[in-house]
């Protein structure tokens, strides 16, 4: 079948005009077409939340979306997330609290984070962990990381 | 209280920026021109001959350009400890998941459908699952030629069973102690089949050069000790193999180390012209094919006096190691080291079996089988002390080994036992008391482990022109932080922040010899070598400073990366000014370390029933049991971890953190389920559940510094321990909160059920 | 085992009536896409390989929860796990439909999978299933030769096989409002960790006549993942119908909808979480009357 779909998507900011088989899944645009690798593959069903990317600012796995139907959207990956070599304040905090450790997870988990505070600029724990329960982590045990969402949080409203 | 510069700080990681901005890379990241994809086909079944392979539709399809198949590769045989691993299944397949042929293909889609095309024929043998019925007399071989396989001297083979080695340690008369103690308890506790669960796959990329050289990139967690055993398994010279890591893997906690996918890459690259060939695991490969933590069966049973003291204990320790040894036959040693408690007997026998059976192959995991006699030591410490009547902390901090006391089961001196303290920490922060509130119960456990001894690294200090230094090291960093604890300490000797220095990932053909990132040895013995390597160093930039400075090199300080005077603290020089004075037309610092472990009572000198350091630790858990469901809500865990010296405290925070959360899920949930026909029935994250954010109780770290004289500062090790009390201290809880004693991992809330409902 | 998605045709129709006609064309071989999250594991699974997919979101018209005081709450085909979620209304009026509505998934799944989608799957452990049931929904099913509406609890056939056909689209849900001094709720216990299939889900409305006399005029107890298929426990409702309501009635009334179950799996334990669940969600349910 030599039938392809052209997409039109903002992934960064940049804009990408692609012929796409129907069958390829935006993971794999991501990672090979565009040559992102900051988006993991860790499971391929949806489970693990290593491959997270944010599609018009919401969170969702794209090892279970198909290139085609992000036509029109505007994608943002973990690389998209520092503007002019600035980080994001959710990525200082990483840093700073020792959130990271194998990093696989992080930018999925970074993500996620971003999604919540975005929507949410001051969730609670709980609301914290149920942003976060799809993406897995077999290193940090969690704490640093909701700790550091946490202190972001504080960054965020200092710099407002 | 020594005052140092980088030693002891909660630096944030050197890796941290890569990782937050997505651009570290591993594995799959890494980018390859004229790369085939390969797959691999695997066994249906748990127990099989293999009569027949036909791949002549499979060759046909267009697209294909290597298949192979395991008799092509008769005479390899691979195994750190006993060789008996194909590469690719020879004459029969011993689990279902067992690689039998593999296809390499110009993209995924072909391959797979090349495997479609691949026609074997089985005839089916009886499979044996339980590890006690492969122990029976005439229990059907799963190895018939055992008795032939190479094997390293201290392993011990039953010959003519399925039992691949077989160990014991003690000391003393176990009857005398039994006769002399007031009250004996035996008991049996049982541990499942868990899984490792890095949210990373395995992968790997191999490719041949024309001279018959092979490089094979690999998330690898011990690159050197994987060349020899590629070298070993096939015949060839050291230097014919080079491993090369990627700069990250992202977890490992020993279930990358090694013979899985990369040596299936290597038998088709055989065949591709030179082209790279790469296979990455699908998450279900990961859980059939790769390895498992051992499911165990632990009986022990313990002789005390009335007032609490341990006279006299038996374990016998059976490992259920799989279709093939992998790392059981050490796994068994070491456990068996520990498998009588971090507690001072005076009669002790352990006995150590490693069985074969038809399941998924079970090999090093984060603890190597000492959470397993943790589990059983720790629930029967409470089972005792229930019965007399005795606190349980107090009953342990009577029993546990103190400076000097040998340990009751190798008879080593011990010495930096850091237990009492990590024990008494949580008695002190946890208000600890017997009370408890409805269905909500506390429970203690502690336990210890060694690191593999002997053991050696080696490690390269480049300082260069511009005073940037490199360390070149194979030691690997999947998450523990192994990169910014070695900058840590090249930074703490030449004074130089942390920025300056870059720490390499391992290439065999470049970085000196590791034996391995496991065993929590890393921060110790490539510690050591780093520590050695910048004293090398340092004293060459020294040497050049002294005769700059016409003074004695003791009178020459270094603060923030310049050399002075002591008597002319306002010349200062910078290191690069030093080396580029002295070396106008180019040329860097090289400092060279290397530090090998030697203890008494060597065997073949290879394993050593004597370790280097010991870690010890103690966790603490409060738990809510909902008596209605079953369901065990771990409120809070407190955990006390003697690391000798804290390198870097949110580093080793961060791995209490993570490791009681790894703990949980083996303790309450985490069960790989094996079918009838040996066949993984819950092989992926939608039904084998680890952890996520919402089932963490609150973690309450303890770093408890009691220093080992020969490691850099003090430091001993953690990543292992972390996970070791936790089953225990949870169970222990329970029973404290409602009066429940399950003794079989995990707990489940059936389990707890049926338990309270019957009393 | 899970392989690389087989080739496929895509089309993305702008408007209900092109979706329906591309049904009726390809007939049998096509399947609708939406959120995707079950039917892509499906694909990669190779237990569906369907020719052609059509692809909903583009239809603006299906994405839609409209409330009013007569029809009640209407959800158009495309809305997602997480907008029926954050719904003011659905939270303020039908918040059991909120309760089921986050049993689903992690945010992710919940930010793509739309729960007609959910409905469609009919999968037996289903969250929203046993909370439209017991809100007495109807589905809109529509096909290039009509329309039909069916209620919901008569939707399902077997685990993950329902009455729709290869030519039909499920476009609207239809929850009728709920009389007053009514309470409902939505309890689930997951299989093992927070973030998990659901091991039993129980949606419970409950009507008394009056928040003080607390007689019981109706009820509705649905059970998921305790059956082929999610389902009423009848035999509970009539017991719960005309009684006054307390703790004691509620306890037997729980082991009489645990005595309706019958899960293939992990029975007895999932049998006594019944019993544990639907008393606690009907007590969750009556305090809801009086607030």
């Amino acid at each position: 079948m030599d039938h392809l779909v052209n997409i039109n998507l903002k992934i960064n900011g940049e804009d990408y005009n692609l012929n796409v088989k129907p069958n390829t899944l935006l993971l794999d645009l991501i990672r090979d077409e565009i040559g992102l690798t900051g988006t993991k593959r860790g499971c391929d069903t949806g489970e693990c939340g290593a491959c997270t990317v944010l599609i018009d600012g919401i969170a969702v796995n794209s090892c279970l979306l198909l290139a085609a139907e992000v036509d029109g959207k505007s994608i943002t990956t973990i690389e998209g997330l520092s503007k002019d070599g600035q980080l994001d304040p959710l990525q200082e905090t990483f840093i700073e609290e020792g959130a990271v450790q194998c990093g696989f997870c992080t930018p999925g988990m970074i993500l996620s984070a971003k999604a919540l505070l975005d929507k949410n600029p001051d969730p609670t724990e709980e609301e914290i962990k149920i942003a976060i329960a799809g993406n897995l982590c077999r290193c940090t045990g969690y704490k640093k990381i909701i700790q550091a969402i946490s202190s972001a949080v504080i960054k965020m409203r200092r710099r407002k | 209280m020594k005052n140092y510069f980088a030693i002891g700080k909660p630096l944030p990681r050197v890796d941290a920026l890569e990782k937050v901005t997505g651009k570290a890379i591993y594995g799959d990241d890494l980018r390859f021109s004229n790369l085939l994809y390969g797959k691999v086909l695997r066994s249906k079944y748990a127990h099989a001959k293999i009569l027949n392979i036909n791949i002549d539709k499979a060759k046909k399809l267009p697209g294909v350009r290597a298949i192979v198949v395991g008799k092509e590769m008769s005479s390899v045989l691979g195994g750190e400890a006993i060789m008996d691993y194909p590469f690719l299944a020879i004459n029969k397949v011993r689990y279902v998941g067992e690689p039998v042929a593999a296809v390499a293909a110009i993209n995924e889609e072909i391959a797979e459908e090349a495997l479609d095309l691949i026609e074997v024929t089985y005839e089916e043998l009886p499979a044996i699952f339980d590890p006690l019925k492969a122990m029976e007399k005439d229990a059907p071989l799963i190895h018939e030629n055992m008795n032939s396989y190479k094997h390293i001297p201290v392993i011990k083979p039953i010959e003519n069973s399925n039992i691949c080695h077989h160990v014991q340690f003690g000391n003393g008369d176990t009857s005398k102690g039994f006769s002399e103690s007031d009250h004996v308890f035996e008991d049996t506790f049982t541990t499942q089949m868990v899984q490792h669960g890095s949210i990373e796959p395995h992968v790997a990329i191999a490719q041949y050069d024309p001279t018959g050289k092979i490089t094979v990139w690999v998330n690898n967690d011990g690159p050197h000790r994987l060349r020899k055993d590629l070298a070993k398994a096939q015949g060839v010279p050291l230097k014919q193999i080079r491993i090369i890591n990627p700069p990250y893997i992202g977890g490992g906690f020993g279930g990358k180390g090694g013979l899985k996918e990369e040596t299936i890459c290597i038998a088709l690259a055989q065949k591709t012209q030179c082209r790279p060939v790469k296979i990455l695991l699908s998450r279900e490969e990961v859980f059939t094919s790769t390895i498992v933590r051992h499911p165990s069966i632990v009986k022990i049973k313990t002789g005390v006096k009335k007032d609490g003291t341990i006279l006299a204990r038996e374990v016998k320790v059976i490992y259920d190691t799989g279709a093939y040894a992998e790392k059981g036959p050490t796994v068994t040693i070491q456990a068996s080291t520990a498998a009588a408690g971090p507690y001072k007997i005076p009669h002790v026998k352990v006995d150590g079996y490693c069985v074969y059976t038809n399941k998924t192959i079970a090999g090093a995991y984060r603890g190597y089988g000492i959470p397993q006699v943790a589990w059983a030591h720790e629930s029967q410490m409470d089972i005792i002390a229930d019965k007399l009547g005795i606190d349980p902390i107090e009953i342990r901090l009577k029993n546990i080994l103190d400076e000097e006391d040998i340990c009751p089961t190798t008879r080593q001196v011990m010495t930096s036992i850091g237990l009492k303290e990590c024990i008494e920490k949580i008695k002190e922060d946890s208000a600890w008391n017997k009370v408890h509130r409805q269905n909500i119960g506390r429970g203690i456990a502690c336990a210890f482990k060694n690191t593999k001894t002997p053991s050696g690294s080696a490690t390269i200090v480049k300082i260069n022109s511009d005073g940037s230094a490199e360390i070149l090291t194979s030691s690997i960093e999947e998450g523990q932080g192994v990169k910014t604890i070695l900058a840590q300490i090249l930074a703490e000797e030449l004074k130089v922040p942390l920025d300056n220095i870059t720490v390499s990932s391992p290439d065999t053909d470049l970085t000196p010899f590791d034996a391995s990132s496991t065993s929590s040895r890393t921060t110790f013995h490539m510690g050591n070598a780093v520590k050695k390597a910048a004293e090398d160093a340092k004293k060459q930039i020294l040497t050049i400073a002294s005769e700059i400075f016409k003074v004695g090199i003791r009178d020459l300080r270094i603060e923030n990366g310049k050399i002075y005077a002591k008597q002319n603290p306002s010349k200062k020089l910078s290191i690069s000014e030093l080396i580029t004075s002295r070396y106008g037309a180019g040329m860097d610092i090289i400092g060279r370390g290397s530090y090998y472990t030697e203890v008494p009572g060597q065997i073949g000198g290879v394993r050593s029933s004597q370790s280097i350091f010991w870690m010890y630790a103690a966790h603490e858990a409060e738990v809510k049991v909902d008596p209605e469901t079953g369901r065990v809500e771990v409120l809070r865990i407190r955990a006390a971890h003697d690391v000798g010296k804290a390198i870097n405290p949110l580093t080793c925070e961060g791995q209490i953190d993570g490791g009681v959360v790894h703990g949980i899920g083996p303790a309450l949930f985490e069960e790989m389920i094996i079918g009838k026909k040996g066949e993984v029935l819950n092989p992926s994250f939608l039904d084998y559940k680890i952890p996520t954010a919402l089932d963490i109780p609150e973690i309450i770290p303890f770093i408890i510094e009691k220093h080992h004289k020969e490691g850099p500062y003090g430091a001993k090790g953690i990543g292992e321990m972390t996970v070791v009390p936790t089953a225990a201290a949870i169970s222990n809880a329970i029973y404290n909160a409602i009066g429940v004693r399950i003794k079989d991992l995990p707990i489940t809330p059936e389990k707890i059920l049926k338990a309270f409902i019957n009393q | 085992m899970l392989r690389k998605i087989k080739e496929f045709e895509y089309f993305a129709p702008s408007t209900l009536s092109d979706a329906i006609s591309l049904l009726a064309q390809y007939n049998g071989n096509a399947k609708i896409f939406a959120g995707g999250t079950d039917l892509l594991i499906q694909m990669k699974q190779r237990k569906l390989t369907p020719e052609y997919l059509i692809d909903i979101k583009n239809i603006s018209e299906l994405n839609y929860i409209k409330y009013n005081e007569d029809e009640g709450l209407k959800i158009g085909a495309l809305v997602t796990h997480s907008s029926l979620a954050n719904s003011e209304i659905i939270q303020e009026k039908f918040n059991i439909l909120a309760e089921a509505s986050l049993a689903v998934g992690s945010v992710q799944t919940r930010n793509k999978g739309t729960i007609v989608g959910n409905i469609c799957t009919s999968s037996p452990s289903a969250d929203t299933p046993p909370a439209l049931i017991a809100l007495d929904a109807r589905l809109k099913l529509i096909s290039a030769k009509g329309e039909r509406i069916v209620k919901i609890k008569d939707f399902f056939t077997d685990p993950f096989k329902n009455i729709l056909k290869e030519t039909e689209l499920l476009t609207e849900i239809q929850v009728p409002n709920l009389p007053p001094n009514s309470g409902g709720a939505y309890l689930w216990l997951p299989k093992i960790t927070a973030v998990d299939e659901t091991l039993v889900g129980v949606g419970v409305v409950i009507t008394v006549d009056d928040a003080e006399d607390n007689v019981c005029t109706d009820v509705r107890i649905a059970l998921g993942s305790v059956a082929p298929t999610p389902m009423r426990a009848e035999m509970a409702e009539n017991f719960l119908k005309g009684k006054r309501i307390n703790d004691s009635i509620i306890k037997q009334a729980a082991e009489i909808a645990s005595n309706e179950t019958s899960p293939r799996s992990r029975a007895e334990y999932r049998k006594e979480m019944v019993k544990v669940y639907v008393k606690r969600a009907l007590t969750q349910a009556v305090k809801r009357i009086e607030q």
